[in-house]
């Protein structure tokens, strides 16, 4: 069963040398782009900030900082993926921590999910095997346009295919 | 042994709790236990989500209130999520549950 997950990537949820001084400016920048594109409610920025608020998404993958924000999916129209590689590094708390306790992550990698709904295992499988593979990880940090990131995605996943 | 139930919480309960589920279930399977029941919750609903699913052990992405869910084992699994370390935190829930677990 060959399926091309990636082949819709759109150039525009694909964000390379993205300035941003926090990690509001971040969830703007993205998620603006998601909802410019119609895949998501102009209530997801906001919702993206309260959620990070209360379950931080940083996490470290080896060396490398790394942030999956989502939120739930009424702020969604259509599941999807931006991405974003980080000119600095921003502090995110840590995944599975409560923020008062001040464990941060200096992310330079954001894979931010809009999921509409219970049943999108294959997306998040996709996002997650991404940031899985420590080479990709490390190549999609150092990519220098949206182009190249698609083809290091579109590679991966012809990789994946051939070891299904 | 009989089907093993775990409640997986993350912060919205569609995402992290459900690529830890995955990873979970395929883990468990190659160490022998290979019905497991996992149901996806919000970290905010997780307390009454347990008082009526009654889980055998609760993994989570998210902070939970352990305080509130002392009937219950907890294991942290952010390194379903990394890829790094989820053999480790697979082999500690296998043995919690070959421990505990009856038929």
């Amino acid at each position: 069963m060959e399926k091309v997950f990636w082949q819709k990537i759109e150039e525009s949820l694909i964000f390379v040398d993205l300035e941003a001084g926090s990690t509001d400016e971040i969830f703007e920048k993205m998620g603006g782009a998601l909802i410019r594109s119609g895949k998501c409610k102009a209530s997801y920025i906001d919702a993206l900030k309260e959620r990070e608020d209360v379950f931080p998404t940083g996490i470290m993958v080896q060396d490398i900082g790394v942030a999956i924000p989502h939120t739930d999916p009424e702020h969604v129209a259509e599941s999807a993926i931006a991405i974003g590689v980080l000119q600095e590094p921003v502090d995110f708390f840590h995944m599975g921590t409560n923020p008062a306790e001040g464990a941060k992550v200096p992310v330079i990698f954001v894979i931010m999910l809009a999921i509409a709904g219970n049943h999108h295992l294959e997306m998040l499988q996709k996002a997650i095997q991404l940031i899985q593979d420590q080479e990709v990880l490390w190549k999609l940090t150092q990519a220098e346009n949206a182009k190249q990131i698609i083809e290091i995605i579109k590679k991966k996943e012809e990789k994946e295919n051939e070891n299904s | 042994m009989r089907t093993v139930k775990i409640l997986s919480a993350c912060g919205t309960g569609v995402a992290t709790s459900t690529v830890a589920a995955q990873t979970c279930q395929r883990l468990l399977a190659e160490r022998g236990i290979p019905s497991v029941d996992i149901t996806e919750c919000k970290a905010m609903e997780i307390v009454a989500r347990a008082e009526i699913i009654h889980p055998d052990l609760i993994i989570h992405t998210a902070e939970v209130p352990v305080d509130k869910l002392s009937d219950y084992k907890c294991f942290r699994v952010l390194e379903f999520i990394t890829g790094f370390g989820a053999e480790e935190v697979a082999d500690q829930i296998a043995d919690y549950i070959k421990a505990t677990v009856k038929d």
